[in-house]
């Protein structure tokens, strides 16, 4: 008799599951690299803007 | 503490409509970004701008600790727990770096919706933070599709703790 598992009684092997395994790794991977991304200041910008462009509007009278 | 079933059926509506809202709201969200980066039409670009940032903080940043904070009663009112199983754990701590990622990025909405208030933006004004808000909305739409779809399949999987709560339910209930 096949019976569909709703409740929260399920899954109990004993190791880590593969997917937490390959979802971790993931997750790591990309936290480093955003943070390689910031730290080294290769990012896609950054949260303040460069002065020539703050200045923009002064800059042309 | 387990909820009534009455209550938990509100708790998990609350949570439902939050989360989902918040992945809609951030899919706009995106839409806007893309259309303040790409758009010729000065007004367009103006206007997404300053729609960007009142959509983030009326709508993304309430609907995300809306979410948060239901998640947290939906699991710990519920046989589910918080730290039993890795889905929940790791859909909880999806929500937290996502919460925190939006807050922290507040400040470059705020600050192109304020220049986009003042003046005409060309497409070089602020070109990488504008690149910079397509590419977090676009990793934020993804990041939410992934607790989605953690929520819905429910991956098996239970923590150590988990199985040692399991172990203790099961010992108390025999005779």
């Amino acid at each position: 008799m096949s019976q569909t598992h709703v409740g929260p009684d399920r899954g109990s092997t004993t190791s880590i599951p593969r997917w937490v395994k390959v979802f971790g790794t993931i997750a790591l991977v990309l936290v480093l690299l955003f943070v390689i991304l910031h730290l080294t200041g290769r990012g896609l910008g950054g949260h303040t803007p460069p002065s020539s462009v703050t200045e923009h509007g002064v800059q042309q009278p | 503490m387990t909820m009534t079933p009455r209550l938990r059926k509100f708790a998990l509506t609350a949570h439902v409509t939050s989360s989902v809202g918040w992945l809609g709201a951030v899919a706009g969200f995106l839409a806007l970004a893309v259309a303040g980066l790409t758009s010729q039409d000065a007004q367009m670009v103006r206007a997404a701008y300053l729609a960007m940032e009142l959509t983030a903080s009326v709508v993304i940043v309430p609907l995300s600790l809306a979410s948060l904070l239901t998640g947290l009663v939906q699991s710990l009112g519920t046989k589910w727990g918080l730290f039993r199983h890795y889905w929940i754990l790791v859909k909880l701590l999806i929500t937290i770096l996502a919460t925190i990622v939006l807050l922290l990025h507040m400040q470059p909405t705020s600050l192109l919706a304020g220049v986009a208030a003042e003046r005409t933006l060309s497409s070089a004004d602020l070109h990488g933070l504008r690149i910079q808000l397509v590419a977090d909305a676009g990793a934020a739409l993804l990041v939410l599709l992934v607790a989605t779809t953690l929520a819905v399949y429910k991956p098996r999987g239970m923590t150590p703790y988990g199985r040692r709560k399991q172990h203790e339910q099961r010992t108390m209930s025999q005779p």
